[in-house]
């Protein structure tokens, strides 16, 4: 009985023994998968997420879309547009040798140039940043393995060469390099988002998500400028350039009463769309950058501080002493000769002497003084990069001589929107107003971010003292003056004409044959409208302002007046009798 | 008798764990309708953001194309061809 008990219990024990192996063996198991799941899910789980992350999830740069710049009316002068760069990965292409041969006959590129690239060592490489639209489509039609296509911002000028220097232009990389473009590019770029683009097996995306909270577009610009005005200063000028057989000309239209910025023109011309194209010189806003001499345009501020001080009235005498003037060891000239003239036939028959002599009762801090007042030896403060503040020295530091110079515009440098805004201040009864290019911001949605009003500088003379001195200049554009050829029918105008010589920068001495001739004035002259300086930079065929810049400053004026729908006065320009016998009027040119 | 009872409490035994098979069931099939719907209407998205920028490229072109069509020099060129002048002051009548 008992071996019995012995042999029935045996069995059950190794199946026990088995049981508990199994079992311990899969709880071994079951344990060894824990662990690793522990492993796996605990301690390596931040390194693990990321490498399965990377795998279906990219991260995105998305660059903003960058803010368009209207003209005054809304019209669009600088836009960005979306076009295709072609890139390669050259590990990606089976046959450099075709490829490169198939790019280059598309896109006109070197094959050489293009091959090297496909056989380089590295992912990624440009083939051609910002196709045409055409070119990208060649290129797609190609089916070329490993060349992909990648959607770039591209900055378009649609009036092409239309107020191209005061808009300047964009890099390849879309940030602004001059002009407008550089001065406004942090409001105009907007700020870049970085964007989560999760993909499947098949690199299909399916789901993205910003990493930042909001994704800024860049803010649009509405300018001062009116297209139709800018073309018009633009097309005066480069008519007056061809002429005068000129280096270059300047026009400067502006608003007297707000320093809003109508138009600022430049001949020659350049496109910003190709910019490379073209020399530095002629891509810069040399309105508001360069300098020149002002010649007997500056006599206008020398009346304005000669009626401001009271020292001086309307009809005293000054000598002119027949058209030479020898001070010390200098001689001051008149291009024609003169005896006694009035103040006012001073400034109508530019005489050099004259304004010599009216300096002289002035006296140099007075002037000077006035000269600041109108804002000369320093920045107007216009929203544009570069602007220079052109040189008058303080009157401690002027010789004799330069105390006669300084008062017909030699002997100190002027850029053309410092003219024009004293001019504007001029006409707008004494008060100088800060010139301005950009009237509002807005955000992508069109909404006003933030809009800039006209702006009050100072008051650079009485308006006792300008209403004087409008009426003197309406003097100098009337029959017999030097600007005569600047009236317009129908309207009253009151400028003032100036050639200044140039320093030749070889000789350090003024040049006989180079010359800079301006016409600087407003109309209609009691209740402007406008004010214009036209400046041409060494014309061959006459040096005169009142012969090379004048008809322009008239044929801007008229066309502009017409545009902005200024009723004419319905008088005639009055018709000065000169207090002189006037025979050679269309020679005068101050 | 005793079988009877036996097997009647199995069965009894087993009813929740069937309702709480199929709700888990129920609840995996939900999840999963939802996570395909979840990727497939992400991919509608995605599609609609492709469409939306192509629409928007198209728009910008023709922005483009408007402000060129419109530039001054063009319409100049235009104008000159049909035989038109600026008119002098004398010629014009500003109504009021």
């Amino acid at each position: 009985m008992k071996v019995y008990k012995k042999k029935r219990s045996d069995p059950a024990r190794w199946i026990r023994f088995r049981i508990i192996l199994v079992g311990a063996a899969l709880a071994l198991g079951l344990g060894v998968v824990m662990a690793r799941a522990v492993q796996l899910q605990v301690l390596h789980r931040g390194e693990l997420s990321e490498k399965a992350a990377s795998q279906y999830k990219h991260a995105l740069q998305k660059s903003p879309r960058r803010g368009t710049i209207y003209d005054a009316n809304n019209q669009e002068l600088a836009v960005s547009v979306e076009v295709s760069s072609i890139c390669a990965y050259p590990r990606r292409i089976r046959s450099p040798k075709k490829s490169a041969s198939a790019l280059a006959r598309t896109l006109k590129l070197p094959r050489a140039a293009v091959q090297k690239k496909l056989c380089s060592r590295k992912s990624f490489v440009w083939i051609k940043r910002k196709a045409s639209p055409k070119e990208a489509a060649a290129v797609k039609s190609l089916k070329l393995a490993g060349i992909d296509f990648i959607t770039e911002s591209r900055r378009f000028y649609p009036m092409k060469t239309l107020a191209a220097q005061v808009l300047g232009f964009c890099g390849t990389d879309g940030r602004g390099l001059e002009g407008l473009e550089y001065y406004y590019d942090p409001f105009l770029s907007g700020r870049e988002d970085q964007w989560m683009v999760f993909k499947d097996a098949l690199g299909r995306p399916f789901k993205t998500e910003s990493a930042s909270p909001a994704i800024q577009d860049g803010y649009n610009l509405i300018l001062t400028i009116d297209k139709t005005i800018e073309d018009i200063a633009e097309r005066a000028l480069c008519e007056t350039v061809e002429r005068f057989s000129a280096k270059s000309a300047i026009a400067v239209v502006m608003e007297p009463k707000t320093g809003a910025v109508l138009a600022i023109a430049h001949a020659p011309r350049f496109n910003p769309n190709s910019f490379k194209h073209y020399e530095p010189w002629i891509r810069r806003n040399r309105a508001i950058t360069d300098t020149f001499e002002p010649g007997s345009t500056f006599k206008i501020f020398l009346g304005a501080a000669a009626l401001e001080s009271g020292r001086i009235r309307p009809g005293s005498l000054f000598d002119c002493e027949q058209g030479r003037y020898q001070v010390g060891a200098n001689v001051i000239h008149d291009v024609h000769a003169f005896g006694a003239l009035s103040f006012e036939d001073v400034l109508k028959f530019s005489s050099n002497i004259g304004a010599a002599k009216i300096g002289a009762a002035i006296g140099a801090e007075s002037f000077y003084q006035t000269l600041k007042a109108f804002g000369f030896g320093s920045r107007t403060g216009i929203d544009c990069p570069g602007e220079s503040p052109g040189c008058l020295p303080p009157p401690e530091r002027w010789s004799d001589m330069d105390a006669l110079a300084i008062c017909f515009g030699q002997g100190v440098s002027v850029s053309a929107l410092q003219l024009a805004t004293a001019v504007c201040a001029a006409a707008n009864g004494g008060v100088l107003m800060r010139p301005y290019l950009v009237q509002a911001m807005t955000d992508a949605k069109g909404r006003l971010v933030k809009s800039f009003q006209p702006a009050k500088v100072g008051r650079a003379i009485s308006s006792k003292a300008a209403c004087n001195l409008v009426h003197m200049l309406e003097r100098v554009v009337a029959k017999g003056g030097t600007g005569q050829k600047a009236a317009l029918s129908g309207y009253r105008v009151a400028g003032k004409t100036g050639t200044a010589q140039k320093v030749d920068l070889a000789t350090r001495r003024y040049a006989r044959n180079k010359h800079v001739a301006a016409f600087t004035g407003f109309v209609p002259s009691r209740d402007p409208a406008l004010a214009i300086v036209v400046v041409v930079d060494e014309p061959k065929k006459s040096p005169y302002g009142g012969v090379v810049a004048a008809p322009a400053f008239r044929r801007i004026a008229e066309e502009a007046l017409q545009y902005l729908k200024v009723p004419p006065e319905l008088v005639i320009p009055e018709q000065e009798v000169p207090s002189i016998k006037a025979s050679r009027g269309e020679q005068w040119a101050g | 008798m005793n079988r009877r009872t036996r097997n009647t409490r199995r069965r009894t035994s087993i009813v929740p764990w069937m309702v709480l098979f199929i709700l888990f069931m129920a609840e995996l099939l939900v999840y999963s309708w939802c996570r395909v719907q979840y990727v497939q209407t992400g991919y509608e998205v995605n599609q609609a953001r492709k469409e939306g920028r192509r629409l928007l490229a198209l728009q910008q072109a023709l922005t483009v194309e408007e402000a060129r069509l419109r530039s001054p020099q063009r319409i100049r060129r235009l104008a000159q061809n049909q035989g038109l002048v600026v008119p002098d002051s004398r010629q014009v009548v500003v109504l009021p």
